[in-house]
């Protein structure tokens, strides 16, 4: 299974701080104003909930072989 | 009809950094204290600073599209440095000057074009003008913390009125002129302003936003445009009078004159140790629990964010120290609690105070350093000191104690670049 990533399209807000800390895994999707999983595949998972725990909306959630790392609110 | 909360069923305080984040961090603590419409007597009914749920996400992820990053740098890089460069020389006219409205002038600047509201940055009288609006927008934005909450009322309702006239009508007919020819595939050749503005105008007619009331939309800007210029000119000042204080002081303001790095590192500590907001409220809208304590329903929350800041397992044995230079783990912002957390922090901490610095300092070309940190670089390089003569004032108007109204300095031109 591996990690995976998800972004609430709902919570997020389109701040972009995810972007900033872990550009290979999320990237902004301009119509929505939200930010969308690219490739959390070849991020450090470490990395990965450094930004779901900046996540001004909590709207990221990270897995690791079913074990939650990081829920979303 | 809406309320105005003044009495809670009980009130709980939290002075530690990670109890406090994660207060900010709760979907149940609302910044709404005042419930009642704009007619009522809610003067900041509706604007993003304290709208909550679904409407507040809404308008946050329209409005955030100006504070992108190729934004960002835009501003910093394109605009401000010619402007701040002229302005500087225009403004520091004498050996002695008062540095608080000079730093409200060079910030409302792009905090007007960010908000936007056209105006002749060459012109100063349109510039204080602004500048006046602001001072009472902040007054009305601190309405929780003000000594006479009645007439700073009556004072922004009357700014409103004239604010809309002079400035929002004239700025909004421009914009909508060019989104109109856009619309029907006629753009002129003249490229839509990145502003604030213009994206709640294009996006007006989404429900979600709440925004068919007019009063709303001027609101709105008059926010950001207040945001943008007050924070900005307060940390300038504070800065400023830390490092007039500290021991070491001339070193500082060479080393800030000298590295852009560091005089971001400069205003990151000075937030961090002089909250805007020292004591941010929030009110709960549920029963709900925060680091283990019961909050009910309309139970208000203090978040002691000057206590927060100074938390030594995080700032170090010394947090009560000014010390840029200072380790902090990266998982910790340098200004700690003080552009807030969660849901409602600071969209323009960015623009205010740049990307975060990270430990081993190596910063890239695409980093950010904030316009604070520029203008703090700029007034170094012109020799700023404190003024003997003259004695700094606080603005008694609020209890924010970090807030200043005059602060008197002497230039002395001695920078040369190494």
């Amino acid at each position: 299974m591996g990690v995976e990533v998800t972004v609430d399209a709902d919570l997020c807000i389109g701040s972009g701080d995810c972007i900033r800390l872990v550009p290979g895994a999320f990237r902004m999707d301009d119509d929505r104003g939200v930010s969308i999983v690219l490739d959390a595949a070849s991020v450090e998972p470490g990395l990965l909930v450094l930004a779901a725990r900046g996540c001004p909306t909590q709207a990221i959630r990270v897995t690791r072989d079913g074990e939650v790392l990081h829920a979303s609110n | 009809m809406g309320e105005l909360l003044t009495r809670f069923p009980a009130t709980v305080v939290l002075d530690r950094y990670e109890e406090i984040r994660e207060a900010l961090f709760n979907p149940d603590l609302s910044r709404t204290f005042d419930s009642r419409s704009y007619a009522e007597g809610n003067i900041r009914d509706g604007v993003v600073s304290i709208s909550h749920g679904q409407v507040h996400r809404a308008r946050r992820r329209i409005e955030n599209t100006q504070f992108r990053p190729d934004v960002l740098r835009l501003y910093e890089r394109d605009l401000f440095p010619a402007v701040l460069d002229q302005l500087l020389d225009e403004l520091i006219d004498a050996p002695s000057i008062d540095l608080f409205p000079v730093a409200e002038l060079l910030s409302v600047v792009l905090a007007a074009r960010r908000a936007g509201i056209d105006v002749d940055e060459h012109d100063l009288g349109q510039l204080r003008e602004l500048v006046h609006y602001v001072d009472v927008f902040s007054q009305g934005s601190a309405i929780l913390d003000a000594r006479d909450p009645e007439a700073v009322r009556r004072l922004v309702v009357e700014a409103y009125g004239a604010f809309e006239r002079d400035w929002v009508t004239p700025s909004r007919e421009r914009r909508e002129a060019l989104l109109a020819r856009r619309r029907n595939g006629n753009g002129g050749g003249e490229e839509l302003p990145h502003d604030i503005l213009t994206v709640l105008l294009e996006h007006r007619a989404d429900p979600q936003l709440e925004l068919g009331d007019e009063g709303r939309l001027v609101r709105e800007v008059a926010t950001y445009l207040q945001g943008g210029t007050h924070t900005s000119a307060q940390t300038l000042v504070n800065a400023l009078d830390i490092m007039f204080a500290h021991p070491a002081s001339s070193d500082l303001v060479r080393r800030c004159a000298d590295d852009l790095l560091f005089s971001q590192r400069a205003v990151h500590e000075t937030l961090r140790l002089r909250p805007t907001t020292p004591r941010i409220r929030r009110r709960a809208v549920a029963d709900t629990t925060v680091a283990g304590r019961a909050i009910p329903r309309d139970g208000l929350v203090i978040l002691d964010a000057m206590a927060g800041n100074r938390d030594p397992e995080l700032f170090g044995p010394s947090p009560d120290e000014f010390d840029p230079d200072r380790a902090i783990d990266p998982s910790v912002a340098r200004w700690g609690l003080s552009f807030g957390a969660g849901a409602h922090q600071c969209p323009g901490r960015s623009v205010g105070g740049g990307f975060p610095v990270p430990p081993d300092g190596a910063v890239g070309d695409e980093h950010v350093y904030g316009l604070v940190a520029v203008e703090l670089q700029e007034v170094c390089r012109r020799g700023v000191g404190p003024d003997p003569a003259g004695t700094p004032e606080r603005d008694t108007r609020t209890e924010r104690f970090t807030r200043w109204a005059h602060y008197p300095v002497r230039f002395e031109r001695w920078w040369q670049p190494g």
